[in-house]
């Protein structure tokens, strides 16, 4: 199968998925306990007063017309009104985007960065000083809680030290590059600047057990391989040991690091729960939070299409990736 | 508008939690009393503002010239849902709207009432109230305020087919209609019957928005811009992120001090704490008692708390065994040791209560005092109540009020501590909990429960009539008694009122329809570089700020 039937033939797989998921979450609105007025309203409202706005924001209607509305406006990006701001939901969840992106792929590069040297110095130096450093730090990496960390380098370097700031994004990425376009290059390198000062805190947080988890797959992955008869073969025929390590062990390596590395930014994309409440950061993981304890369920609903979409996206580039990777693998 | 005017009102808002507090409740006592600024007992009312209901009609010097730069910001829990000021019943918006829009009358920190955009009002007769509106005030867009401004938002929020279905309806409840009146610069105000608390109502609710901007903007666009007569106009506002407010140099009353205000949101209280700490914000609301030491114990902030309008209490259902009995029910208020659960569980951020209205409140009774805490006699009354043995259950809301788990725990650990009587705690979701209270069936709602209430008009009758009148969607009582003394006091004013409502209240006492839990306090962060106190009503007012001396 040519890669592009393969994508087409996912991306169609991809929709029945979300569509999926969207009709699962509908369903599951209308059982989950507090009606959304009540939610919306203090107490102290009136039931005149209650059943007006439950008009307003069409509630009354019977659920099946609901869900065929819904249904409707979807292929056009019409997710609905939002019930607490009474503005497109699709708006509210697009608006959160950049910055969930933001986080999660700069805490999957801390990760990368980190972690893959550390995991092949602590394979090649097995037993050695390197090697239990690496696996003392992804030890204690994987089994620290992010928030419990969040805090601590909160305290540290922004309570106590005042290095970096103890939360918010002032200044988006995407700001930075319309500064670009725009060739004002004096306010995107400021913006730049701003911006890796808020991020720094956010994506060490996020990324550490992250690191953690790639260091030790990389360690796992690259000791197998260089047992394996490919490695001893080459190191025969007389390569230099750099090219046996990272052309080819490394190169095998990856295929299952970046399986990982697929599915967790996914999770990320999902929502980085505790990090962004943690450093306040406005992203989708604090808007699902808050848009369920409100019961605004159009902005709920569009968070879990989006992430749904992020999911299938990153699935498929996985995929793609592996036959890129390993030209043995082939599409099916 | 003159400098004598600007000065008295800053220094009136600045001031009032300090100095204004004996004055306010003495204000708020006398509210219908003497007619000065109360409920209204129909008698004319003060016509021109600062005319010696504060202390601050004192001489006072210019003080310091408006500083040039001088930002604030504020971190809410949550950011307000839109701009528009009738379309939202949540307090981190009210916060936000106060600055820029106002209505014809307003509070000072302590709850006493004063005229805002009216300079005076009057009963003109039963269910008709006449509101004066002050001349030279200017919209933010340079455009006059004028009565018919005034009337028509009035009627933006009573009437549905002039606006909306406002969420705020009933926070004018008995207002029909407004008008502007024939031959003055005034609106008149027609409410069914008497309306003895629509004074009250008015110097909480409804915010004055310009008629012809109002028509001229779609719904979306005045969710997102503001235009009213208050002391900062909008800047900038990125929705569910930021509103940043800037000073209004032609501000009826003369230009805060504060230069600019920003308001965020961070749902953590550690984060907000941070943020504090951090020297990043100026205010940060609801600091939990654990993280008070933090701030009380660093530089650069302080912990400002003031006592809320929100009273926290335990329902008990009057129609369900064994909360049927009157002794049980006094049993349940003797067995409870208060005074611990406020220096205990809320490390002294609250104050005991014996009674539905609160102190400060029209119809609080200050010779009612909470229920002491005697073990004994709980279990002497449970016995005489012929209930002993019994096991019960308390449903409590998680993370909605000041330590209401750790409450609910309490009690529940007090009830069960007596020899005759078995007590847990159910953990409910706040909405699904309010499902069954809000539902109108009392049959819905459980047998006893944790609640809180709050009343920003500072009216105990209100409070009594939503949360202990027969039949009222959140009643979990009904006593013929205490039906008939609200039915009395809808149809007197000022000290006849207050006279039914006090005897109501020490009648409720002794009914005991509720465990009389505490009055639940703000507890604010502040930095040191601002001068402010916190207020009774939750509201955060950046026009009362000042540089720090």
């Amino acid at each position: 199968m040519s890669l592009s039937r393969f994508l087409v033939k996912r991306a169609l797989q991809g929709i029945f998925v979300v569509w999926g998921v969207v009709t699962v979450v509908f369903g599951l609105r209308f059982i989950a306990p507090g009606e959304p007025e009540n939610v919306l309203l203090p107490p102290d409202v009136s039931a005149e007063t209650r059943q007006q706005v439950v008009a307003e924001l069409g509630l009354d209607e019977p659920l099946p017309i609901q869900y065929l509305d819904y249904m409707a406006g979807l292929p056009f990006g019409d997710m609905g009104t939002s019930l607490v701001t009474k503005t497109p939901a699709s708006g509210r969840v697009l608006s959160k985007l950049p910055a969930t992106l933001e986080l999660a792929i700069a805490a999957t590069i801390v990760a990368i960065v980190i972690a893959i040297p550390l995991g092949v110095i602590s394979a090649t130096r097995r037993h050695e000083p390197a090697d239990y450093g690496a696996t003392t730090f992804s030890l204690v990496g994987i089994s620290t809680p992010n928030f419990w960390l969040g805090i601590m380098l909160i305290i540290v370097f922004a309570v106590q030290f005042d290095v970096f700031p103890t939360s918010r994004r002032p200044v988006g990425l995407d700001a930075v590059l319309a500064d670009v376009a725009a060739v004002q290059l004096g306010a995107a390198a400021a913006g730049l600047q701003n911006w890796l000062y808020h991020i720094t805190l956010p994506s060490i947080a996020l990324g550490t057990y992250f690191t953690a988890l790639i260091t030790r797959l990389t360690r796992s992955g690259m000791l197998e391989e260089l047992g394996a008869g490919y490695v001893r073969t080459a190191r025969a025929k007389g390569l230099p040991e750099t090219l046996v390590r990272y052309k080819h062990a490394l190169r095998n390596t990856l295929i299952p690091i970046i399986t990982v590395l697929g599915l967790q930014l996914g999770t990320l994309i999902g929502g980085a729960v505790i990090t962004e409440a943690v450093f306040n950061w406005p992203g989708l993981g604090t808007l699902v939070i808050h848009s369920i304890e409100a019961r605004d369920w159009p902005v709920v609903q569009g968070c879990i299409i989006v992430i749904g979409i992020g999911f299938v996206l990153l699935n498929i580039l996985v995929d793609a990736l592996y036959a890129y990777i390993n030209p043995q693998v082939e599409y099916d | 508008m003159s400098d004598d005017n600007r000065v008295t009102r800053r220094t009136f808002l600045q001031y009032g939690g300090v100095t204004a507090g004996a004055a306010a409740t003495v204000s708020l006592a006398g509210c219908g009393g003497d007619g000065g600024d109360g409920d209204g007992d129909g008698t004319p009312t003060p016509g021109d503002d600062g005319d010696g209901e504060t202390p601050t009609d004192t001489p006072t010097d210019e003080g310091p010239s408006v500083p040039e730069d001088f930002p604030v910001r504020i971190t809410q829990g949550n950011m307000p849902s839109g701009l528009d000021p009738h379309d939202h019943r949540e307090t981190p918006t009210d916060v936000v709207m106060l600055h820029a829009y106002e209505g014809v009358l307003g509070r000072d920190p302590d709850g006493a009432i004063f005229e805002n955009l009216a300079t005076g009002y009057e009963r003109v007769e039963p269910g008709h109230v006449r509101f004066t509106i002050r001349e030279d005030v200017q919209f933010h867009n340079g455009d006059d305020l004028t009565p018919a401004d005034v009337a028509y938002s009035i009627n933006r929020m009573v009437q549905e087919d002039v606006g909306f279905a406002s969420p705020q309806r009933d926070q004018l409840a008995g207002v029909n209609e407004a008008a502007v009146a024939d031959d003055a610069r005034a609106v008149d105000v027609f409410s069914d019957g008497l309306n003895p608390t629509v004074i009250s109502s008015f110097g909480t609710y409804c915010d004055v928005m310009q008629q012809s901007w109002v028509e001229n903007h779609t719904k979306a666009e005045i969710g997102k811009q503001m235009n009213g007569t208050g002391p900062f106009q909008l800047d900038s506002y990125t929705e569910g992120e930021e509103v940043v407010l800037a000073r209004y140099e032609d501000y009826w009353d003369g230009p805060a001090d504060v230069s600019q205000v920003t308001f965020t949101a961070a749902s953590e209280a550690a984060t907000r704490v941070n943020q504090l700490l951090g020297e990043e914000t100026d205010v940060t609301v609801n600091v939990p008692p654990q993280e008070v030491g933090r701030v009380e114990n660093s530089d650069v902030a302080r912990i400002e708390a003031a006592p809320s309008t929100r009273i926290i209490y335990n329902a008990m259902r009057y129609d369900v065994e064994p909360f049927s009995s009157q002794e049980f029910r006094q049993a349940m208020n003797y067995a409870v040791d208060l005074e611990s659960i406020v220096s205990n569980v809320l490390e002294g951020f609250g104050s005991q209560t014996g009674q539905p209205t609160l102190e400060g409140f029209v119809g609080h009774n200050s010779d009612v005092s909470p229920y002491e805490y005697d073990p004994d006699m709980a279990e002497q009354l449970v016995e005489d109540s012929g209930h002993a043995g019994v096991e019960i259950e308390l449903h409590t809301p998680v993370g909605r009020y000041l330590k209401d788990l750790e409450i609910a725990q309490a009690v529940a650990g007090y009830v069960d501590d007596l020899e005759n009587v078995s007590a847990s705690v159910n953990q409910r979701d706040f909405g699904s909990l309010v499902d069954d209270l809000a539902s109108g069936e009392i049959t819905d709602k459980p047998p006893w429960y944790l609640i809180g209430w709050g009343e920003a008009t500072f009216d105990g009758g209100l409070v009594i009539t939503a949360l202990l009148s027969t039949g009222a969607t959140f009643s979990s009582y009904s006593n013929e008694e205490v039906d008939s003394m609200l039915e009395q006091s809808r149809n007197q004013g000022g000290d006849e009122r207050d006279q039914t409502l006090q005897e109501l209240n020490a009648l409720l006492h002794d009914q005991a329809p509720w465990i009389y839990l505490n009055r639940q306090f703000s507890v604010y962060g502040a930095s040191e570089r601002i001068d402010w106190s916190a207020r009774s009503d939750e509201r955060i007012d950046a026009y009362a700020m000042s540089p720090s001396s």
